[in-house]
Order: C-alpha cells, then structure tokens, then sequence
C-alpha cells in the first residue's frame, strides 16, 4: 500500500478548505436570499408579468443607508400588497449600476427593467428612439386605487395628475418635445451644512450675501479649516448652474425666446437646448459674453476655500471627522449625521446667499435659486411594451400592451398615499411630493428652500454627453491650475460649439422662430448692460 | 500496391479532415467573436452611427475628425507614447536586473522560494492593484502623503492623481517598484536557457560581472526581450483599464490614452462610429509598431554563432 504522508494530507486539506471557503463565497448575500422581490427568479405558470424595477439606491430593499440602522424593507412591503393584490404578477428589484454606458446598452436591446430611476434630463437626449413611454395619457387619467376608494374629491380620483403635491415641479420636468416621461414621487434639495461648534471657534454666522460668505471663508481658512467640502462634480453641476442663474436671471426677459405653457409655471424663463444653441451663435457663452466670464471667474475664487483633492474627496468622512467646517450636500446627508450617535458636535443648514453688485457688476442680486427638485424619477422604459411586436408603431404597441398596463398600475399603487409614506419616511432623506403624505419633520429646512426658484438651465443636460464630459474635465483642469481662464474658454467655446452642431444634426428645430422671437425682444434687450457684440 | 497507397492517403485524408473538423469550433467561435466584428468595426468607422439611433454614411469623416478636428487626440496620443516609453524602459530594465539576481543565486532552493516571491503577486488582479494604488498610496490620506507629513515636508503633500501637474507621472509609478513576476520569468527562463558551455566559455575568457550581463547574458536572452517589447508596445497602444479606474483620462485630459478615449465615445457618448475610426488607427498604430519590431529587432536565434 503506498504510504500517504502528512505533508500530502495537509496538501489535501487545505486545498478542500480553499475549494469550501470558494464555494462558500459565491453564495448570494443573505439579504438577496431572503428579501422578497430582489433577484431574477422562475415563476409557475400562473405568473403572466414579471415586473423589473431598479428604484435606485435610496429605497433599495436590504439595504442600510449610510450603514446605520436597520435594513430597509419599505418597498418590499409595498411589492407584497401588491403582489397579493394581483397574484399573476410578480415585482423584480434589482441595482442597475448607475453607469450610462450600461444603461444605454440595456434600452438599445431591450433589456432595460421595466422601471428605472434616471434624472430625466438625462432622459430626454434619448426621446427621439422610443426608448422611454410618455406617460401624459396615464396621468390625464384617474389612479384607479384612488378611484375605487370611491371618494371623488381625493386627489387622483379624477386625474393621476392632481396627485402630486409640486405640481410645478412635477409638470416642468416635460421633456423639450412636450411630453412626460418621468414620475417624481419625492423631491430633494441641497444645503450646506455646516458645524456649529467650528463656527462659534472661528466666530462666524451664516452669511446673508456672497461677499459676507467669501470673508467667512476666509476667517475659516485662516482658523486652520477646510472651510467648504466641494466635489467636482459639484463645481460642474450645482455651481454651474446657480452661479449662471445670478448672473442671466435679471437678462432674461431679453433671451428667454420660448415660453412653453405646461413647463412655464416651474421652469419660469428656463433656457432650453435649442435656445442656449441660438443664443450661442448670438455670441452668448464666449470670450465676448462678460457674464460667462464671471460664472468661472467666481467658481475660483470660491476654489480657494475649499479641499485641495476636489476628484476623490470622501466629503461624508472629511465632514463627520470634522476637518472641514461645511459641506455642500442634498437632504440625504441629513439622515447620516442624525442617526450618527457618535458624532459629538452641533450642526445645522442654510442655502448659498446671493451674489451682490459687489461680487460682480453683471449679479441680478435675486435670492439665489434651487437646482434640486424631482428626487427619485421614475421612467417607463421600452421594456414595458416588450409584448407587442417591435415593427409596430410606437403609440400602437402603447395602447396595446397587457405590460405596459400591469406596470402603470404597479406604478399607480405605489403613488397611494399610505403606500408610498412607508417608503419615503423610513427614513429622512427626501420630500414626499404625493398629496397626503406627511413630511418628516428633520426636512423641514429644506422644504423652505424647496419653495425656491428653479435654475435657469441646467448646463450638464443641456447638450449631448460628449459635452458634459468635456465641461466637467475642463472645469476640473481650470480649478486644479492646469489651464487658465482664457485657455479654459478657447476649448469651452469649442465644446459649445460641437454640442450646438450635434444638436442641430440630431434634432430639429425652427430656428426662424427663434430668429424672429429674437429680433421682437431686440427693444428689451436695449437697455442691459454687457451682452456680446454691444447687443 | 494501389489498394495500399489509397488506403495511406485515405488514412492522411482522414487525419487532415479530423485536425480541421478539430479546428473548426475554434476558428468558427474566433470568427464570430473577433473577425467579424473587427470587420464591423472597420465598416462602421465610415458612418456616423448612435446606438438607437439612426446610421448615416460619412465616408472618411471621421477620420478627417480624428486628424484634424478633435482636440483630445493628439494630446492623448502623446500620453500614451509617453506612458509606453516608460513601460518599455521598466520593463526592459528592471525585471531583467531581477531575473539575473535570482539566477546568480548559489542554491537552487533559493532561486525556487524568490522566484516563488516574484510571482505570487501574479494572482492579485490588475483591477485591485490600481485600487489599492488610487484608494490608499495616493489618497489624500494615503501612505504617501502621510510618510511626506511623517518626513517633515507636508508642504509635497497633495492630491497625487487630481493635481494636473503630477497625475501623468503617478500613473505612470504605478506598480512600482516594477518587478512584475511575469517578466521576471521569462527572463529567468531565458537566462536558465544559456547553454551552460557559453557560460564555462565566458568563464575562461574572464568575461563575469557586469561584462558578461551585457555582452553575454543579454544578446542570450534577446527573444525573451523582443516578446516582452511587442507585449508592452501593444499593451500601451490598447490597455486603458488602469487609467479608466485611477483618473478616467482626468484631471482634464492630462491622462487621456486614445483607448480610453474611443471608450467614451463608445459608451459615454454613443458615437459608435468614430470611436470604431478611433479603434482603426489603433490597429494601424499597433501593426506598423510590430511589423518595425519584426524587421528591426532580431531575436537570439537570429543572431549568427550564439548557440
């Protein structure tokens, strides 16, 4: 018999452990095991429609915000009712990753979940391909769970619309070509939250105006602080847009070259695609255009102030640590340090202040506006009319499909007033935008700033992707050091100028509108100050 | 006799047609995930092409874009020619100083557990190592700022990736101290492939030392040095991956290759079409490279007398 040493048995076992702990660890986590209505399964026959939805990360069931607390099951509670409600059909949640290349692969082969959450901005560049389902008919039309309460003056009864508490909000998030692809259930906005005990050190108070901001920034600086938390992704998005807005706000009525009935009550003067597009090639948004120049002259001269690796900062860390004295974050940060038992300071929020005639001579000294609003935004992908044959015409595979009813309904039963406040308010992270839905009171801050002016254009969703990818390099490049103001605006003018192009290539539009619109507010515009070419 | 020839050459027919029905699977599985689309790809650089949406031909457009046109072409072919450059130099360099350490050791056990040493950091994925590299050396409260604040100059302290001025080199100081375990094999390989009367030879002529790595030992080992150059020539033409995980091309585009260039016009921007152009002249670049390297740079056993 041939002899078995000790060694090749410790060889054996640890290659059998090796092999347990691998298999082991392929096993799904216990929470996709054991949460209802996670993960891709197979159903009897008695299952017609199975439903994928990605809500996003904020309601994801299983999951613990911010790690602290239990793990959510809001949704999954509300999946169950209406899974009983209806037995065949059965609700898939699951994470899309929040990567667009992945996104875009899913639309174009018609393997997106049925539901998912996109900022619709991001939405719209794709309407033209029949990837989204315009949602106005089904809004137009009563909520059925609401109509079989049998109460006609609850809101829904009549019309799904009414159900929605910001109706501005909700309304203005039309896409350009008119129509509604997107469901805001609940609204966000943003703040700066700040430590009390780091401003009492330094014996600051919250700034009334940009310039008292700036000296307060200083002062910080100088006590040895970070004095603001700043990702770049901020300077790209939020500052953007809400320095741009202080700057164009009080010129307005003099480019505002299309007013849109349905979008006009929220978006109040918003600056579309197109219209950006036509007043570009009026030489706005250039060397020539003195308002342009302060949007990237102020940005940084607020860099200054603010953490010097602004690419992989972990503002959450840097915040909590208390190594910075603010940071500028969404209403969603306001669960992570309530619920941070530890923490060990004071802290509370307050919005940017208003740029002054001090600040720049171009500052329409108006209270500075929101860029937050629709939270999680639900669209209705091409996936939910999967069972109509693809060859037929879009609005026919609309009014046919079983699918598409199924998800509408899911989508309805969800915007039932006790249904969705036990998803919202599990926990305080954003506004309940359904009628009926109480607010949580920690958010009640931001329910003031909520009641803001909306930005005037929102520059990341403007153009095409290609654009915003630029615009975001070039921000970081310029307030990183690497390219100065004037060679900043040499490639931002040429990544305009492409983004115009490819919008006139892809879309179309009656630029003798615009031209004519243009030429009646001529008079208007006679009496502003520093627009391009002495206009 | 006929009987016996054709029934010989049936059998050599049978073997052949039995090597190609063996073949086939691969090739077939080859063409359908490779060739094809790479001729797809060579198509499709002449349109202008947005996935969903429609599909217009531009003849050589794109090109002419690419050429002329786009602004972050140039500057990240540089990028990449200078990423490459350091990649050749490294490779060519240290991992060889290594091998031959290693294969100067007296005992065999001991050229075994060092090899063992070099190349047991193979099996951590090259994805992990770029986010150990990006999460904790260079962080902002990473183990190079820190030991910069613990050596007292906490002035040299910065965002190693984000600063526009030092994010080209850091990426490139990835992996150091650059004694990758695969090239650190091949050379040892090719170094224990030294027929050992060269090296009794050198011994007798007093040729040893440094004398012998260079004139010797390296001529010895020029196949191994010529596969280990084609790999990293088309290594840094096509890899982005590092850079996608460390900087996404960024701050700006001072760390922008042309690969990862053509993956967000891919699947960022949904221009399929110039980012296919993109992938053409990649595959240009790549084949001119290697047909250079092939004529140029001979190999051990082309060079006359050494064995």
């Amino acid at each position: 018999m041939k002899h078995v040493s000790f060694r090749s048995v410790l060889r054996a076992a640890s290659l059998a452990v090796i092999l347990a702990v691998s298999g082991w660890a392929l096993l799904p986590p216990a929470s996709d095991r054991e949460t209802p209505g996670s993960g891709r399964r197979t159903y009897g026959d008695e299952v017609r429609f199975v439903i994928r939805v990605s809500p996003g990360q904020q309601y994801m069931p299983g999951s613990v915000p911010f790690g602290i607390g239990d793990p959510l099951r809001g949704l999954s509670d509300v999946i169950e009712d209406f899974e009983r409600r209806f037995p065949d059909t059965r609700i898939e949640v699951l994470t899309v990753p929040g990567v667009r290349e992945y996104l875009v692969s899913l639309l174009s082969s018609g393997q997106a979940p049925d539901i998912i959450n996109v900022n619709v901005e991001d939405v719209w560049i794709d309407v033209q391909k029949n990837w989204y389902v315009p949602l106005d008919p089904f809004l137009e039309a009563p909520n059925e769970f609401i109509r079989e309460q049998g109460a006609p003056d609850a809101p829904g009864y009549h019309q799904w619309w009414d159900m929605f508490k910001y109706q501005a909000i909700s309304r203005g998030k039309a896409a350009p070509d008119g129509k509604n692809y997107c469901l805001s259930y609940d609204m966000v906005e943003t703040g700066v939250f700040y430590n009390k005990t780091i401003f009492q050190e330094a014996g600051v108070d919250v700034p009334k105006d940009w310039d008292e901001f700036m000296v307060m920034l200083k002062k910080l600086k100088d006590a040895g602080h970070t004095p603001l938390l700043m990702h770049s992704e901020l300077f790209n998005d939020w500052c953007t847009d809400l320095f741009f807005d202080q700057l164009y706000y009080a010129i307005l009525p003099g480019i505002d070259l299309y007013q849109d009935p349905s979008r006009e009550p929220y978006l109040q003067g918003y600056l579309d695609d197109f219209e950006i597009s036509f007043l570009f090639r009026q030489g706005f948004f250039t060397k020539d255009d003195p308002r342009y120049m302060e949007v990237w002259r102020i940005m940084k001269e607020l860099r200054q102030y603010t953490n010097q690796n602004i690419a992989t900062v972990d503002l959450v860390r840097e915040f909590v640590t208390r190594k910075a004295a603010m940071v500028w974050n969404g209403s969603w940060f306001l669960y992570r340090l309530k619920a941070d038992r530890h923490l060990g300071f004071d802290w509370g929020v307050f919005y940017l202040p208003q740029f002054t005639k001090n600040t720049s001579p171009y500052a329409s000294e108006t209270p500075m506006c929101v860029i937050g609003g629709a939270a999680v935004q639900f669209e209705v992908t091409n996936s939910a009319v999967s069972d109509t044959p693809p060859d037929m015409p879009f609005e026919e595979r609309m009014a046919t499909s079983e699918r598409l009813k199924r998800v509408i309904q899911f989508l309805q039963f969800l915007c039932v007033p006790e249904q969705y406040a036990r998803i919202v308010n599990e926990y305080e992270c954003f506004l309940p935008n359904i009628v009926g839905v109480p607010v949580a009171p920690a958010l009640k801050p931001f329910e003031e700033i909520l009641e803001r002016r909306y930005t005037t254009t929102k520059w990341v969703f403007t153009f095409d992707l290609k654009f915003a990818e630029i615009q975001r390099r070039l921000i970081e490049l310029y307030l990183n050091g690497g390219i100065s103001l004037d060679g900043f605006m040499d490639w931002q003018t040429g990544n305009i100028a492409y983004g115009v192009d490819n919008l006139f290539f892809r879309k179309k539009f009656d630029v003798d509108q615009l031209q004519r619109a243009w030429e009646e507010k001529s008079p208007l515009r006679a009496g502003m100050e520093g627009l391009p070419h002495g206009d | 006799m006929g009987t016996k020839a054709g029934s010989i050459l049936s059998e050599r027919m049978r073997f052949t047609l039995s090597c190609y029905a063996l073949l086939l699977p691969s090739v077939l599985l080859l063409s359908i995930f490779v060739y094809i689309p790479v001729l797809w790809a060579f198509s499709k650089s002449l349109y202008q092409f947005e996935v969903g949406g429609e599909s217009e031909f531009i003849g050589l457009r794109n090109f002419g874009e690419i050429l002329w046109r786009d602004p972050i072409i140039w500057p990240s072919l540089l990028n990449m020619a200078i990423f490459t450059v350091i990649a050749v130099c490294i490779r060519l360099s240290i991992p060889v100083v290594v091998a031959k350490l290693i294969y100067s050791l007296p005992t065999e056990r001991g050229r075994y557990y060092f090899r063992l040493a070099f190349l047991t950091p193979i099996v951590v994925p090259g994805v992990a190592v770029q986010l150990i590299w990006g999460g904790l050396i260079y962080a902002d409260q990473g183990l190079l700022n820190e030991l910069l604040q613990r050596v007292g100059l906490p002035q040299l302290a910065h965002g190693w990736l984000s600063d526009p001025r030092t994010a080209l080199i850091a990426c490139a100081m990835v992996g150091f101290p650059f004694v990758g375990g695969f090239e650190v094999l091949i050379y040892y390989a090719g170094l224990a492939n030294i027929p050992q009367s060269v090296n009794e030879a050198a011994l007798l002529e007093g040729c040893t030392g440094v004398r012998k790595f260079f004139m010797i030992d390296v001529p010895m080992i020029m196949s191994q040095l010529k596969l280990i150059l084609i790999l990293t020539i088309i290594g840094g033409v096509q890899g982005f991956e590092a850079l996608f995980i460390l900087t996404r091309g960024g701050p700006g585009f001072r760390t922008m290759v042309p690969g990862l260039w053509m993956y967000f016009n891919a699947f960022s921007f949904q221009r399929m079409g110039y980012a296919c152009a993109i992938g053409v002249c990649l595959f240009l670049i790549i084949f001119t490279l290697t047909l250079l390297n092939i004529r140029y740079f001979r190999s051990t056993e082309e060079l006359e007398g050494v064995r």
